[in-house]
């Protein structure tokens, strides 16, 4: 790929951030990048999160929202931001696995600029349609599907969304084929499914809920390996209705830094956030919004880095390849 | 739970001495960050997200409503008085606010503002009360086509405002539209015109956009008036009150704005901007006098006033019945529930009452709040206008570069503006309608995403037009004012012939 300026910038930048010495570190306020606006999903997670690691850290931790472009701005502009040593981000899955793929001139690489620190949490996302659906079961679902291939249509947040990836996982998963319509908000996938205007989508737990208690959808699958603590009553997608038993596509949150971090300081961060995840009041805090707890070493956020991009990949290089 | 009863125990919710508080504050930020050009609600309610964690969760909601419906009060402020509207729903205020200021008369423009604005508050919470299962209803039998069928009646209805000349304005229309198509497509996912800018791949910034075109073309254009006072003397009581034939003029246009205002504001994602837009449009074409407008005419000012805000009260129709947001705003008010552990959603208002009939009540009491805190205001407002040039342009920019940044943290946008500003200085050399230039701008894109959604969902037919009921409507209500449009054309060109002879 070609290095452009920005990345060179941000690299050379984040070398400046080594000698900042780990015991010391944070010496002043810590800035937390935040692909998304204030009150958005990733942001208040990144605040559950940020509000008791500013205490652990005895250094004020600033939440800068740097919304756009599906979360990369927030990571350019943390690198952008990386001299100094005091820039970390947040970022949903997307920035890390499919944007190199998807967005011309993203100005970063993965594995070169970005020093994994924690995973934070993860959520499946839920089949979901409406209530009066013919389809009583996912059983149902696929064999209305394979019935008449691309007359079921369903709803994504946009072309290389999470819920337009794993809808194309799970098309090539059952066997199926689904005609995809491309929104930009659950609210307006909602809307369009209790209008009866398309007939499904994969949507975050937490949106589609209200309207499953108020009968106006169903929900029928999870996409995770096991049920989900939200909707324990959802079953599974893997290993039901010819979907293999490996079926699994989660979107989930990491905290990451810039390349060139202390790795002492990653350590230190990689803790604290570990210590913050088993509070149960947190977890709670985070299963009300719709994500599950994670935590784990900086090495396990690499490897799921790099596994996701391989699996979504993969989905991407199907969907190119059917254009 | 009746309505009644509804009612009087969000008296008792709203009436609580510490809510009544936030709900002040809500609405007094509100009508300031409105007046400021640039600094919208989005910003506003960001800033006090955090707050928002310590009290409850019905003062929060109040407290940051108050700040929504507040800041359309304000909007108007900065459009009559300096044609630099505070929020792009206030825009189309430019039009006939502007000139009333210019002629002397800002103080009846401005009491005509706020008076509107609260007749289309206090109508649009009637209406939320008595309609909303009806406006859900709509708002989720309302399809792709139909919005798109709609777009396409609101861009026809209003494409030729405030415009010398027809093609002129049609032109701008246009112009707004390929400008919206910048960034990413929503359909493919495919780059349009970003040139390897990942700022631009969600498109222009539309605060940007409407400061750039307004505000900042404005202080150009001024430039070297720098030395000059707009109005020298001080205003007196008497040139702020409307004469009779001014009130005469204000209750029609704001009911007929009420009315638009009400049922668009309900449908998610068309928002306050087009209601504003349409009203105006209505008001000309209703009018017996239409020449008047865009010099000056009250009905100009009253029509789209009531129907912005009249809007942002419905806005809160799916919201609070569907726990769908319309816009970006509500998805940011409904995430501080969230935080609370309210969940937002169709069993809202059986399972946490206190949330919507507090909620309704606020509304009632933050609008006579506004009202009581905005007509003594209109009189300091207008002295501002004392403010020689060379300083209150500077501080113009000022804030026009804090509201532009503060929408999401670009300095990106801020070279945006001034190279919009240029632009836009040109266009109004060259007397080219900004205000039709934002229409295009918000109607076009909303226009092809749901053309091409339409066409999508119907495999292609574009028989779904005429098959589905509202949009079957609402394109038969489009041919029929484009060839009424055609006829009359033709008659006045018939006559004039005529005359000729």
């Amino acid at each position: 790929m070609t290095i452009t300026r920005r990345a060179i910038l941000a690299l050379s930048a984040a070398a400046f951030a080594a000698p900042a010495f780990a015991q010391d570190w944070p010496t002043e306020p810590v800035h937390v990048y935040v692909g998304f606006p204030a009150g958005s999903s990733p942001d208040l997670l990144a605040r559950i999160v940020t509000e008791p690691l500013a205490e652990k850290l005895g250094q004020p931790i600033v939440v800068e929202n740097k919304p756009g472009a599906g979360g990369v701005i927030g990571i350019q502009q943390m690198l952008a931001n990386a001299e100094g040593g005091h820039a970390i981000g947040t970022s949903i899955n997307g920035p890390l696995t499919t944007s190199p793929r998807l967005v011309p001139d993203l100005g970063y690489d993965v594995a070169a600029y970005i020093a994994p620190i924690a995973l934070v949490a993860t959520s499946p996302l839920v089949l979901a349609v409406a209530a009066d659906s013919e389809a009583a079961d996912l059983q149902g679902f696929v064999d209305l599907a394979k019935a008449e291939p691309g007359a079921l249509s369903y709803g994504s947040v946009g072309q290389g969304s999470g819920a337009h990836l794993t809808a194309e996982l799970f098309d090539a998963e059952a066997g199926v084929e689904m005609l995809h319509i491309p929104f930009t908000s659950y609210a307006e996938v909602t809307t369009s499914i209790i209008g009866h205007e398309i007939d499904a989508g994969f949507m975050a737990p937490s949106a589609a809920m209200p309207q499953v208690e108020a009968g106006k959808m169903r929900m029928l699958g999870v996409t995770s390996a096991e049920p989900f603590a939200q909707v324990p009553d959802v079953p599974v997608i893997a290993g039901n209705a010819g979907v293999p038993g490996d079926f699994k596509a989660e979107l989930w949150n990491a905290f990451i830094a810039p390349a060139g971090t202390d790795p002492a300081v990653i350590e230190r961060l990689n803790t604290e956030i570990n210590a913050i995840l088993s509070d149960e009041t947190v977890q709670q805090k985070l299963l009300d919004m719709g994500w599950q707890a994670a935590g784990g070493s900086a090495d396990d956020l690499a490897a799921r880095i790099g596994a996701d991009t391989a699996m979504w990949g993969a989905v991407i290089d199907r969907i190119e390849a059917a254009k | 739970m009746s309505a009644w009863e509804g009612i009087l125990y969000g008296f008792g919710v709203a009436l609580q001495p510490a809510v009544l508080v936030y709900c002040l504050l809500g609405v007094t930020l509100g009508t300031f960050i409105g007046v400021l050009p640039g600094i919208g609600a989005m910003a506003a309610i960001s800033l006090l997200l955090p707050i928002t964690f310590y009290i409850t969760p019905e003062a929060a909601l109040i407290m940051l409503a108050g700040v929504y419906y507040g800041a359309q009060y304000g909007g108007a402020v900065a459009s009559i008085l300096l044609r630099l509207p505070g929020t792009p729903q206030s825009a189309v205020t430019t039009l006939d606010g502007y000139p009333m200021a210019q002629q002397g008369r800002a103080g009846v423009a401005l009491f005509t503002s706020m008076i509107s604005s609260f007749i289309g508050s206090i109508l649009g919470i009637v209406v939320l009360v008595v309609l909303a299962g009806w406006l859900s209803r709509a708002a989720t039998a309302f399809g792709a086509a139909d919005y798109a069928a709609m777009m396409i009646l609101g861009l026809v209805a209003a494409s030729t405002i405030g415009a010398e000349r027809p093609m002129k304005g049609f032109a701008m229309v246009v112009f707004g539209m390929i400008l919206g198509c910048i960034g990413t497509d929503v359909n493919s996912g495919a780059q349009r015109f970003t040139f390897g800018q990942t700022e631009l791949m969600d498109g222009i910034n539309l605060v940007a956009l409407a400061m750039g075109l307004f505000g900042v073309a404005e202080v150009i254009g001024n430039i070297r008036n720098a030395e000059r006072q707009a109005a020298p003397e001080p205003v007196s009581l008497r040139q702020m009150m409307p004469t009779r034939d001014d009130l005469r003029r204000i209750p029609f246009p704001a009911l007929r704005g009420t009315a638009l205002g009400s049922f668009f504001g309900a449908l998610p994602g068309t928002g306050s901007t087009l209601s504003s837009f349409l009203a105006y449009a209505m008001e000309r074409r209703v009018s017996r006098s239409p020449e008047r407008f865009g010099k000056g005419a009250v009905e100009g000012v009253a029509g789209p006033e009531a129907a912005n805000n009249a809007a942002a009260i419905t806005a809160f129709v799916p919201t609070l019945t569907l726990g769908i947001p319309g816009d970006p705003i509500m998805a940011l008010m409904l995430g501080a529930l969230v935080i609370h552990g309210v969940q937002p959603g169709p069993l809202m208002l059986e399972a946490r009452p206190e949330m919507f009939w507090g909620l309704v009540v606020s509304f009632g009491i933050g609008n006579l709040l506004l009202l009581i805190l905005n007509l003594p205001l209109i009189g300091i407002w207008v002295s501002m206008l004392r403010i020689p040039f060379r300083y209150l342009y500077p501080a113009i920019l000022i804030f026009v570069c804090l509201g532009v940044y503060s929408v999401r943290g670009a300095s990106f946008d801020i070279a945006a503006v001034a190279l919009i500003g240029m632009a836009g200085y040109l266009l109004a050399l060259a007397r080219f309608s900004p205000a039709l230039l934002l229409l295009g701008f918000v109607l076009g894109p909303l226009i092809e995403t749901n053309l091409r959604r339409a066409m999508l969902i119907s495999r292609g037919d574009p028989m779904v037009f005429l098959e589905r009921p509202i949009a079957c409507g609402f394109t038969i209500a489009t041919a029929a004012l484009i060839l009424v449009s055609i006829w009359q054309a033709w008659r006045r060109h018939v006559s004039k012939a005529e005359e000729g002879k």
